[in-house]
């Protein structure tokens, strides 16, 4: 019987104009997301390149250690971020280091191009969570309410058909179908992407899988919705105004909505009020530097040379000094910040969670790497070159370069031999755990299962006092 | 009352005080009691609104009734709604089938939800064209058949559950003259197969022409219910438009 009922609501879908032309339409998209995130990867690929032997090329010709200045390292463009960008165009790629001081990240790719933050890019995140979603409620919208419209269900009814098993069979029908389908799309797409020069690895293809999984979850919850919404009303039309009011709120209206609730309830103070105490904290030490270099002497000394060490050292130490001392204020304030915003994050997230496209959204941007977490992973892996650095240069010259101090010399004992600038430690940047991303959408997965379980149960409950006459 | 009762067996469909009231207050059904026996046409005469429709959504348990049992072979439909469903096949008013399929898919869709698993495509090649549609038709999509040609479509689908009892729901309603006089020939095919059969209508000369009990209904209640055979000779259409105006009158009073 179930099977019965399942075949039937295949075969009417497949056989139906309206699925063959929104599916149609959402295969384009899908592909059409692939090919786009190809190219761009491909793209960026190309900048990273560029500029990463721009760097290098900065420091040909250089033969001393002491006058490399600007050296930069840049995030590597990541394959699935081509699928779910989330952040990864939003974020400073560039970030200058020395071998001390702040490091902070610039020149994000829509700071570079703006004109696709205007028009942001198509990707299969916002396929699913936008197209998908509205195609779910476009071929569930009917699932009861079209069938009593049609008279069919009566006469179905007139059956010895259980109403658990017509329901189930109705939704197992739509559910495959369009599954199938898309997933036909899906795999054409991810053969796109090593024909088109996307290196996935392993890991990369668990995630993919388990992003299409999170969005085949997604989609079921808004087509268990959309059945559950048609058996609670008697007209298709109706059916279709309800859902769609539940789509914008649901889509467009919690989740922007939590993140201006939780912004007010927690308060995080912005970047220029930091940068602006950071400047003031700095002015006050380097004042405190200048007043103990005027403190400088070295009783008896005659040597310039020794003299001329002698300040270089005391110098390095005030610098330490004050280093220390910044680095500390500096850790402070951004500590504060960072767990102000922690807990911004964490209240916003967990207030979106009650929208379905919220959990898939941030399941999906976890999964690709893409989420607000990959800016800390990139500040902490900068952070790591930054000390790999500093020992390299420390190596090199002797000291410890940068943060504005001052580095006297006197003779002309210049070598005449370039630097290899290949012998500077690369920068490195790993993606996250793949088990650590895995148990991280394990509150947005679960949150997807449970919205398909509670949707299904209230279209069971709603369809058995269904008034099917 | 008059009792209408043969002793042609047990009776397959049974209205046993059978009242329905609805959620607005509406009285659709005022404990009605009638029984259609194997070999039998029974006719729901009654304008709009007479409660005929609610008396078959009773049986088709797709409404609760508020007192009494409608039964089907002994079994009433609220208390064991499948057992009892699976012996009863339905014709509605308006047959809409599923417009992307063709008959034989239609067919063989509400055959299988029938209950019936073997069903080979010559018998219902064979179904189809005892009900009057030509082999040309039977692969063609349901959105271009006539509504009389749905309608056999709706008859094939109850012949083929083969049920000891159909119910059928304004059958003949907007069919043109032949297609009424073609279906009112397989009503008579199914009675002699001794298919109970309990019919709503307002169509009082289809009515007079198959029914073997006629039952005019108004306002919920069977106001009068005769045999064919205590009908012959009289004029039906003069019999329902006195009793519909006595019972008005009485109302009045």
């Amino acid at each position: 019987m179930l099977r019965t009922i399942i075949d039937k609501e295949i075969r009417d879908l497949l056989r139906s104009t309206k699925f063959v032309y929104t599916f149609a339409v959402c295969a384009v998209l899908i592909l059409l997301s692939f090919y786009i995130g190809a190219s761009n990867y491909q793209t960026s690929v190309t900048h990273h390149e560029a500029a990463r032997a721009e760097n290098l090329r900065q420091l040909e010709g250089l033969t001393d250690w002491l006058n490399v200045e600007q050296h930069r390292i840049f995030l590597p463009p990541q394959p699935l971020a081509a699928l779910v960008t989330r952040i990864s165009n939003d974020i400073g790629r560039t970030t200058e280091v020395e071998a001390r001081g702040e490091l902070t990240a610039h020149d994000s790719r829509f700071n570079e191009e703006p004109i696709f933050a205007v028009f942001r890019f198509l990707d299969l995140r916002f396929i699913f969570q936008i197209v998908l979603s509205l195609l779910a409620i476009l071929l569930g919208y009917d699932a009861i309410s079209g069938e009593k419209e049609r008279g069919t269900l009566r006469l179905a009814l007139a059956n010895a058909v259980p109403r658990w098993k017509y329901i189930l069979g109705k939704l197992i029908g739509l559910f495959s179908t369009l599954s199938v389908s898309l997933l036909v799309a899906l795999a054409i797409g991810c053969l796109m992407l090593p024909m088109m020069g996307v290196p996935m690895g392993g890991g990369d293809w668990i995630r993919l899988v388990l992003i299409i999984v999170a969005g085949l979850l997604y989609f079921g919850a808004f087509l268990s919705l959309s059945v559950f919404v048609s058996t609670m009303t008697q007209r298709t039309s109706s059916s279709f105004l309800v859902l769609l009011v539940f789509w914008i709120v649901s889509v467009l209206i919690i989740p922007r909505s939590a993140v201006l609730l939780a912004g007010r309830a927690v308060d995080v103070p912005s970047v220029d009020e930091l940068a602006s105490k950071k400047a003031s904290f700095g002015t006050d030490l380097w004042s405190d530097f200048r007043s103990a270099l005027a403190d400088f002497s070295v009783p008896g000394e005659k040597d310039p040379e020794k003299l001329m060490t002698a300040l270089n050292n005391y110098m390095d130490s005030l610098t330490t000094v004050r280093d220390n001392q910044m680095d500390a204020f500096a850790l402070r304030l951004n500590e504060d910040r960072y767990n102000r915003q922690v807990q911004q994050q964490a209240l916003a997230f967990n207030l979106a969670r009650i929208s379905p496209a919220a959990s898939f959204s941030l399941a999906a941007a976890e999964l690709a790497g893409t989420s607000l977490s990959l800016k800390d992973r990139y500040r902490q892996a900068a952070a790591e070159y930054q000390k790999t650095y500093a020992s390299f240069m420390k190596e090199k010259t002797g000291m410890n370069v940068g943060g504005r101090m001052i580095i006297m010399k006197i003779g002309d004992d210049e070598k005449n031999e370039p630097i290899d600038p290949t012998e500077l430690p690369a920068f490195v940047y790993n993606q996250p755990q793949l088990a650590g991303s895995i148990g991280n959408v394990t509150t947005d997965t679960g949150l997807l299962v449970f919205f398909n379980l509670i949707f299904f149960a209230a279209a069971m409950v709603a369809f058995n006092r269904y008034d099917a006459r | 009352m008059i009792n209408t009762e043969s002793n042609n067996g047990q009776p397959r469909l049974q209205a046993v005080d059978l009242s329905k009231r609805y959620e607005d207050g509406v009285l659709a059904l005022d404990s009605i009691n009638f029984s259609v026996y194997p070999g039998q046409v029974f006719a729901m005469l009654g304008g709009n609104g007479a409660g005929k429709t609610t008396a078959i959504n009773l049986f088709l348990n797709l409404i609760e009734p508020t007192s009494g049992e409608a039964l089907i072979q002994g079994i009433s439909s609220h208390r064991e709604p499948l057992k009892a469903k699976a012996n009863v096949a339905f014709v509605s008013e308006n047959v809409m089938l599923y417009p992307n399929f063709t008959a034989m898919q239609n067919l063989e869709f509400f055959v299988r939800l029938g209950g019936k698993t073997e069903c080979g495509t010559d018998e219902l090649r064979a179904v189809l064209r005892r009900v009057g549609l030509p082999d040309e038709v039977h692969h063609k999509r349901l959105k271009g058949y006539s509504k009389g040609m749905r309608q056999k479509c709706g008859i094939a689908i109850a012949i083929l559950k083969d049920a000891p009892a159909i119910l059928l729901d304004e059958p003949t309603s907007g069919l043109d003259p032949k297609a009424g006089f073609d279906f009112i020939r397989l009503l008579e095919s199914l009675r002699d197969e001794g298919k109970a059969i309990l019919m709503s209508t307002h169509d009082i000369f289809r009515a007079r022409e198959v029914a073997d009990v006629v039952a005019i209904m108004n306002n919920g209640r069977i106001i009068m219910q005769e045999n064919a055979s205590a009908l012959a000779g009289k004029d039906l259409e003069q019999v329902y438009m006195q009793y519909m105006a006595g019972h008005d009158l009485e109302v009045a009073v």
